[in-house]
């Protein structure tokens, strides 16, 4: 029993895509650029003319499954297949789903994509049925991540490191409009 | 570049080729294997090979399928990660273009036409053609010339094919990436040095890529320190993006930027007195030098096209931080001024007072390992190594590739280059001037490759050698690093799939057939080893001589680790290798400092400062001997300048490709499909090139077409590619047509300090097809 949630230290990011071959290696995610769990967003752009460039409005922001707690799959799917697990992690009955992508459409985060091996939607579920799965306490791509800019962790749990570091950190979440209230947060 | 056609494609189907065993093997399914949620299966500790970093990793194995490679925890070098590469690795592995049988060509050499023979059928026919070879060429051993890239294993090799066979010419990576860097450190402060990244407060890098070009563990540090980044390159990369100060700057310039450093350091006397008097050769020399040549930092804006109050306000910051570092890079040399350039970032640290200290160029204090003693005959018959020639300094160990090649395709060597031996090394990619590397190894009466996958190189060989990847084999044990120096061994994870084996096992079956024959070759032709042979017989004049090659392989390598570790080191840091991949002497003091990062030494064990006598030589007379500058100086011909409408070719690689090594790895095909040429968008714009345009580029070479990328982040007469793409092995079933290669077009020509390959100095034309 744990409510698990991430935090991103996400200015370190380098776009390195160690985060996303890890994700797919450890969970037996398709090679193919469309099927992945997690993705590396870049936005913004540099401006200017080459020698006085303006870097500042470029961010690369970590994407994955935000973990709502108000999650919209979960309320659109007409199948009732969506729901959130013991540790907080909004998981999928398999059998449940029958890929009529309602869930896919509903999420404001484009967080899903189609398991063509499997017929579902997939997402990021934190490593719930591989790692956490063995008792491990990290997920694949905060372990290798160059940067150790992915915090993971029992938000129930003061003590911690992503408790702490939400406790002393600013931070915001994605398209807080959406009122979905996610459980992945961005360190300023 | 070579243009495919379809009717050999529809050839090669029918006869026998390297496409039997690539239908036989697509059983196998291009996916990944999802770990299991079980906790039985083991994981092995290893150590990565998927770049020249040699970080360390744990294998997960699960029913005898490698499923998932996580980061080692325990090693210092490469800080608990594993990045794309490393993580990839499992598709190395099982990839199923790779070579799994050794072969011998049928066809023509390049048109990938083989047959499947035996281990031994391979090392015969090796054996047949090199007596042949040394019967022609009375034994001078250096006809066969033998090269293998970086890595593990290559001082054994080199002990095989130098020490025992006897041949003086090897080659390696050294002359086409960093060996100005490595001598203008050596000659400057006695030692190549370590740079302690992480200890710096104030970095300057010009060029090197850390962000996209991962180097543990300076990378690593970069990303955790809250040090001030300067970065100098003529393209905006993901390491410029990063950087507090972006310096855009002309390529090649890098030089003028540095020696503008040292004369505001000087005119300014910024720079550490008291370092300068005790450590400093021929200081005065250097700052007449530097004064008379008026390098201010007006006259470096007008080379760099920095401008000048920039150049001044970094230098002041420079040395008004407590521990600054001009990082020494590591990449390809640039230019004919690259060994001056090196050697001007070394003085630059070196008036900083960042030598021996925190932050600075350490020297530390490596863990010493002993060696695998061998004897070595004598041959008397051999002649030297021909290819440092007019090459001041040049590595007497790894040579110069150009030079050795020119030499050859030009038969102006003093005897001929018959056969080559090539291990982990990429020929037709890896240097400039792929149609002459093409001509020299056509000249060859023999090729072997040792290799892992069916490259380009593979391609012109006579046989090729099936070698394992790193996951499916133990290598001799390896120390790592001198600030936080430890020991790291690759323990085997898997057995050699196919047939394949590792360069020992390789080694030992061509020793085994080797030995007798090239001793009678020898015993024909060299009359001291008649004599001995007339004074111990034939059976004490073979061993005592050192002419048995299997020598060193006596033992497996299990064997051979185990003996050598204990030698010198007791049974627990032999466990903690086979159990953690690791040891070093604070291991249990090692600390979580946040997020699965370490402390891996306590802070007052770190070696920042050693005893050491040495001295900063401002000076080379060898080089003014030579004809060249003793001191760093600003030539005409270091100018940049292209002709009208034409540009720079630069190069680089992303962060998913390790050169051409990665270039079928399937995983990192999928995040990066193909290269595509940066161009500035103002510059596409006027030409009417759209982002995707197929576009022509013309040197004086060659030519290749590639996509086209319109960018603001790369100056306006210069063009950018990424290396690594555009192979030709029709073998390589991801990589085989896709992107175009740099080194067709880039054109070659060497610096005489060291003779490496100058990268940047060809100038292209560029337009859409």
């Amino acid at each position: 029993m744990a409510n698990y949630g991430m935090a991103f230290d996400y200015k370190l990011c380098i776009n390195c895509h160690a985060c996303e071959v890890a994700c797919k290696e450890e969970n037996g995610i398709d090679l193919g650029a469309k099927n992945h769990r997690l993705w590396i967003q870049e936005e913004g752009e540099t401006r200017g003319d080459f020698w006085n460039l303006e870097r500042s409005e470029v961010r690369l922001i970590q994407r994955q499954c935000q973990e709502c707690q108000d999650a919209p799959c979960i309320k659109a799917c007409p199948n009732d297949a969506i729901y959130t697990d013991e540790n907080g992690i909004v998981r999928l009955y398999k059998e449940k789903c029958d890929l009529s992508l309602v869930c896919m459409n509903a999420c404001p985060y484009d967080a899903r994509y189609i398991d063509e091996k499997n017929k579902i939607t997939d997402k990021c579920i934190f490593c719930a049925d591989t790692r956490l799965a063995r008792g491990e306490v990290t997920t694949a791509c905060q372990i290798t991540c160059p940067a150790k800019l992915r915090y993971f962790g029992d938000l129930d749990d003061p003590q911690s490191e992503i408790s702490q570091v939400l406790k002393q950190r600013k931070h915001f979440t994605l398209k807080p409009e959406a009122k979905t209230k996610p459980k992945l947060f961005y360190l300023d | 570049m070579k243009k495919i056609e379809t009717s050999r494609r529809k050839f090669l189907q029918g006869t026998v080729s390297l496409c039997i065993y690539a239908t036989a093997s697509m059983a196998t399914p291009l996916t990944t294997t999802k770990t299991s949620a079980s906790i039985k299966f083991k994981t092995t500790p290893y150590v990565c090979n998927m770049c020249r970093n040699k970080c360390a990793g744990f294998a997960r194995v699960e029913d005898g399928v490698v499923t998932k490679l996580d980061p080692n925890p325990y090693f210092p070098k490469s800080r608990n990660m594993l990045c794309p590469k490393g993580n990839a690795g499992i598709q190395a592995l099982y990839d199923t273009d790779r070579l799994k049988y050794p072969l011998i060509r049928i066809g023509e050499r390049g048109d990938g036409r083989y047959k499947r023979v035996t281990w031994d059928e391979a090392y015969t026919y090796i054996k047949e053609k090199l007596v042949t070879i040394l019967e022609e060429q009375k034994d001078n051993r250096s006809t066969i010339a033998y090269c293998n890239g970086e890595g593990f294993n290559k001082d054994e090799y080199i002990q095989f094919f130098g020490g025992k066979l006897g041949s003086a010419n090897f080659l390696d990576e050294g002359s086409i990436c960093l060996n100005t860097k490595l001598g203008a450190t050596q000659l400057t402060i006695g030692d190549i040095g370590e740079m302690d990244v992480a200890g710096s407060d104030y970095l300057i890098i010009s060029g090197a890529n850390r962000y996209e070009s991962l180097i543990t563990p300076d990378s690593i540090d970069m990303l955790q320190s809250q040090q001030k980044l300067v970065v100098l390159d003529p393209r905006c990369t993901m390491t410029a993006m990063k950087a507090d100060t972006y310096l855009p700057l002309n390529p090649g310039t890098d030089l003028a930027f540095c020696l503008s450093m040292i004369y505001i350091a000087i005119t300014e006397e910024l720079y550490d007195k008291a370092y300068v008097k005790n450590y400093f050769e021929d200081f005065e020399k250097l700052k007449e030098h530097i004064l008379s040549e008026h390098y201010t930092a007006k006259w470096a804006e007008g080379k760099t096209h920095i401008p000048a109050e920039k150049i001044e306000a970094v230098t002041r910051a420079f040395f008004a931080a407590k521990n600054p570092l001009y990082y020494l890079g590591r990449r390809s040399v640039w230019s004919q001024n690259d060994f001056q350039f090196r050697r001007a970032m070394v003085l630059i640290n070196a008036l900083a007072g960042s030598i021996n200290r925190k932050g600075g160029i350490i020297f530390g204090n490596p863990i010493k390992l002993p060696k695998e003693e061998i004897t070595e005959p004598y041959y008397n018959n051999t002649q030297d190594r021909f290819d440092l020639e007019g090459i001041v300094y040049g590595s007497r160990k790894g040579g110069s590739w150009l030079n050795f090649r020119e030499k050859v395709v030009t038969q102006t060597a003093p005897y001929p280059v018959q056969a080559m031996f090539i291990r982990k090394h990429n020929l037709m990619q890896n240097m400039p001037n792929i149609t002459k590397t093409k001509k020299m190894l056509e000249m060859m009466e023999l090729v072997v490759v040792l290799d892992t996958m069916p490259s380009d190189t593979a391609m012109m060989a006579d046989v090729i050698l099936p070698e394992c990847t790193y996951l499916e084999r133990e290598d001799m044990v390896v120390s790592f690093n001198r600030l936080e120096p430890s020991l790291a061994l690759r323990n085997k994870v898997i057995d050699p799939l196919y047939e394949s084996k590792s360069m020992q096992d390789i080694l030992k079956g061509l020793g085994e057939k080797l030995s007798k024959p090239l001793f009678k070759v020898s015993l024909k032709y060299d009359e001291e080893l008649q004599e001995s042979l007339q004074e111990l017989g034939e059976k004490r004049a073979f061993s005592e001589g050192g002419y048995d090659f299997t020598e060193l392989y006596k033992e497996d390598i299990s064997s051979r680790n185990k003996k050598l570790i204990l030698s010198t080191f007791d049974e627990k840091v032999y466990l903690s290798l086979k159990e953690k991949g690791v040891w070093y002497p604070y291991m249990k003091e090692r600390k979580e400092r946040q997020n699965y990062l370490y402390d891996y030494y306590p802070e007052e064990k770190k070696y920042y400062t050693v005893s050491r006598d040495y001295k900063v030589k401002c000076y080379l007379k060898k080089l003014a001997l030579s004809g060249f500058d003793a001191m760093p100086t600003w030539r005409e011909g270091d100018d940049f300048k292209v002709p009208k409408d034409s540009f720079r070719m630069i190069t680089g690689r992303y962060i998913t490709s390790t050169q051409t090594a990665t270039t079928n790895n399937s995983m990192l095909r999928d995040i990066q499909e193909s290269n595509s040429v940066w161009i500035n968008d103002k510059v596409a714009k006027e030409r009417g090139i759209k982002q995707g345009d197929k576009v022509i580029i013309t040197s004086g070479i060659a030519r290749v077409i590639i996509e086209a990328y319109p960018t603001n982040k790369i100056a306006p007469e210069v063009v950018w590619f990424a290396h690594g793409f555009g192979s030709n092995s029709m073998e390589l079933s991801h990589a085989f047509g896709k992107g175009a290669s740099d080194n067709m077009i880039i054109e070659d020509s060497f610096e005489k300090i060291y003779g490496c390959a100058t990268m940047h100095e060809t100038n292209v034309t560029i337009r859409r097809v």
